[in-house]
């Protein structure tokens, strides 16, 4: 186990490399001059931008730009913007409140989708099997902003209930709408995903051993299989965590929600690079520490799997 | 699940559900006849397959559906409601949503159509190279492919386009359409390559390939005829659900902005418009929004439909 999560990480280090790397070489090295249009109607004069060159580092090649935002990174020096507002500050406000909107997302995937899988999964072919069936297909093919839209129009805009935009400080119960909304699509592959499994565990040994033995329905279910048809679910609810908050951009958009997915939307429309690497790298992380410790739990979890 | 009859449902064993036509001898049975056997008994299929219809005679001949310009606009008409005259109302530039939205159906299935089949280009080439001559070349193009799926798919779509076509630039339509089906094959291809890669190692050590191999035939006969035909069924229902996908995601980039932009017409442009309008203009918002959802409901049904049909599992 140890020799398999130190063995994981170091296949990590190449696949952050390269993603970086692709990040950094996507923003600053493609066509398009990120200086054009910073002065107003004007052009901007040779001096402002060959000063912002210099202090950008846009005068060097590549790789020794690449070298200083590695060198950047892991001393933690996020930089300034091109307005030399400390990104590092921005980031510290707008990152607590995506964590909340993207921990309420799972839980909401995770209480509602595993609880229309098992109820579904239980009585194959019945009514709820079939509403769950259908509403799944349905709410998996309404893109986010749709429903984002919808739910703001309807509960907002029509019938009062919530306001169509999230305040400043982006409470917890005005959180609950996005949340939702931003978990849509997920809750659904949720529900599937724990229905499939649920209904294959159902025909196995163990669960007849159970039954066998006179155990009642609630500890056969609750205890035999909901443990183990839940292994693939959870490592699915982790895996999803990190895209989670990469998807949170529409959402946030809809919302109006000062979040990283607002931050990161703002700073590609008004191209301001500095804010885009250092944001886009940090979801990346997050999101491939996440599938890694996601790996590393399923072991836990179902010691089936052996590492070799 | 408290009730203790319960568990006799619980218990009863999910055997194969008796499918019509499977069963009968006397017909040669091949994997695609069998499909089409379970296909046409499904009312899913049916569905999916008629709303697959219309969504394309839409795109082929919007004139069937509407005589109306979509680029005709008559301010005056700003945001009114539907009527009998024109049945979605009109946008925020007087023009007629519902002829908007029939000629919308083009753009999204021509981007969601070609954008898939440059995934299943990219990712079915990799991934039969990588299962087929394994060794180094696997090892390098899955740890490429891991690095594409590093980038979460929306962040990387608006990082590329963001830089390729800023949302202050106006490329003309056949250039802003093609840049975002790169875009999208581009970061979709890595899991096709994993679809693909699977399937190819799994026919690549059945005996027909070695009998193949044996009686000398060379790596390009053998991954033709031998393994290619024999791995299709789940690239093939990977791509039909990708369709919709697509549709949905070229929809949420246009919606950011830095997708498709006027002067095309998109059900992602026609919500992006209408967005800030959403107290006094909803039907200029919803009614895109509903034909952009049934036609991703269409092409999520008809990969479900082609997927329960083709999956052994479930026989």
């Amino acid at each position: 186990m140890g020799r398999y999560a130190i063995r994981r990480l170091l296949q990590l280090i190449p696949v952050v490399l390269g993603t970086t790397f692709l990040i950094n070489y996507m923003v600053w090295q493609l066509p398009g001059d990120p200086f054009a249009g910073r002065c107003g109607q004007r052009p901007c004069p040779d001096s402002y931008v060959s000063a912002m060159r210099a202090q950008f580092g846009l005068d060097q090649p590549m790789l020794v730009q690449y070298g200083h935002f590695l060198k950047n990174m892991l001393t933690g020096d996020l930089g300034v913007d091109f307005n030399q507002v400390p990104v590092i500050d921005q980031l510290g406000a707008a990152w607590p409140i995506t964590i909340r909107l993207a921990l309420l997302a799972v839980a909401i995937e995770a209480v509602i989708g595993i609880g229309a899988g098992v109820l579904s999964g239980l009585k194959r072919g019945g009514f709820l099997d079939n509403l769950v069936t259908i509403s799944t297909l349905f709410l998996l093919s309404l893109p986010v902003f749709v429903t984002g839209y919808l739910l703001q129009w309807l509960l907002g805009v029509q019938l009062h209930i919530i306001n169509p935009t999230v305040s400043d400080e982006a409470t917890v119960s005005e959180l609950i709408v996005p949340a939702f909304v931003l978990a849509s699509i997920n809750m659904a592959f949720t529900a599937r995903l724990t229905r499939t499994s649920i209904v294959e565990n159902l025909r196995s040994d163990y669960v007849r051993t159970a039954v066998a033995k006179g155990l009642t329905n609630r500890r056969v279910v609750g205890i035999h299989l909901l443990r183990n048809s839940l292994v693939p679910v959870l490592t699915f609810l982790g895996t999803e965590i990190g895209s989670l908050m990469s998807g949170a951009i529409i959402t946030e958009g809809i919302f109006n929600i000062h979040g990283i997915g607002g931050m990161l939307y703002r700073a590609i429309t008004g191209q301001d690079y500095t804010i885009v690497v250092p944001v886009a790298t940090l979801l990346v992380l997050v999101y491939l520490i996440s599938n890694l410790l996601v790996d590393l739990l399923y072991g836990v979890l179902d010691p089936r799997i052996r590492y070799e | 699940m408290s009730e203790p009859t319960a568990m006799q449902d619980l218990l009863k064993a999910e055997g194969p559900a008796a499918v019509p036509g499977l069963g009968r001898p006397d017909r040669a049975r091949s994997l695609w006849r069998d499909t089409w056997d379970i296909l046409r008994h499904r009312k899913i299929f049916w569905v999916s397959l008629v709303m697959l219809v219309a969504f394309l005679l839409m795109a082929a001949f919007p004139t069937l559906f509407t005589h109306k310009n979509p680029e005709y606009a008559t301010l005056a008409k700003s945001m009114e409601g539907p009527s009998a005259d024109a049945w979605f109302g009109y946008d925020l530039q007087g023009r007629d949503v519902f002829a908007r939205t029939i000629y919308g159906a083009r753009t999204s299935i021509i981007v969601g159509v070609l954008a898939t089949l440059l995934t299943v280009l990219l990712g079915g080439v990799a991934g039969v190279l990588a299962a087929y001559y394994s060794r180094w070349l696997d090892s390098v193009l899955s740890r490429v492919g891991e690095m594409f799926l590093g980038v979460p798919y929306v962040l990387g779509a608006i990082i590329i386009l963001g830089t390729v076509a800023p949302a202050q630039s106006s490329p003309d339509k056949v250039t802003i359409m093609a840049v975002v089906i790169v875009v999208l094959a581009v970061l979709g291809w890595p899991i096709l390559m994993r679809i693909a890669r699977s399937a190819v190692i799994q026919a690549k050590h059945q005996d027909y390939v070695q009998a193949a191999r044996a009686l000398g035939a060379g790596p390009g006969r053998i991954i033709f005829r031998h393994i290619l035909p024999n791995s299709l069924a789940p690239i093939l229902v990977y791509s039909t659900i990708t369709i919709g996908s697509y549709i949905g995601a070229e929809a949420t980039l246009s919606l950011l902005g830095i997708g498709l932009r006027a002067p095309v017409i998109s059900w992602g442009i026609a919500i992006a418009d209408h967005t800030s309008y959403i107290r006094t203009g909803a039907h200029a918002l919803f009614f895109p929004a509903a034909f952009l959802s049934l036609c991703v409901l269409t092409f999520v049904m008809l990969g479900e439909a082609v997927r329960d049909a083709l999956d052994p599992k479930l026989r």
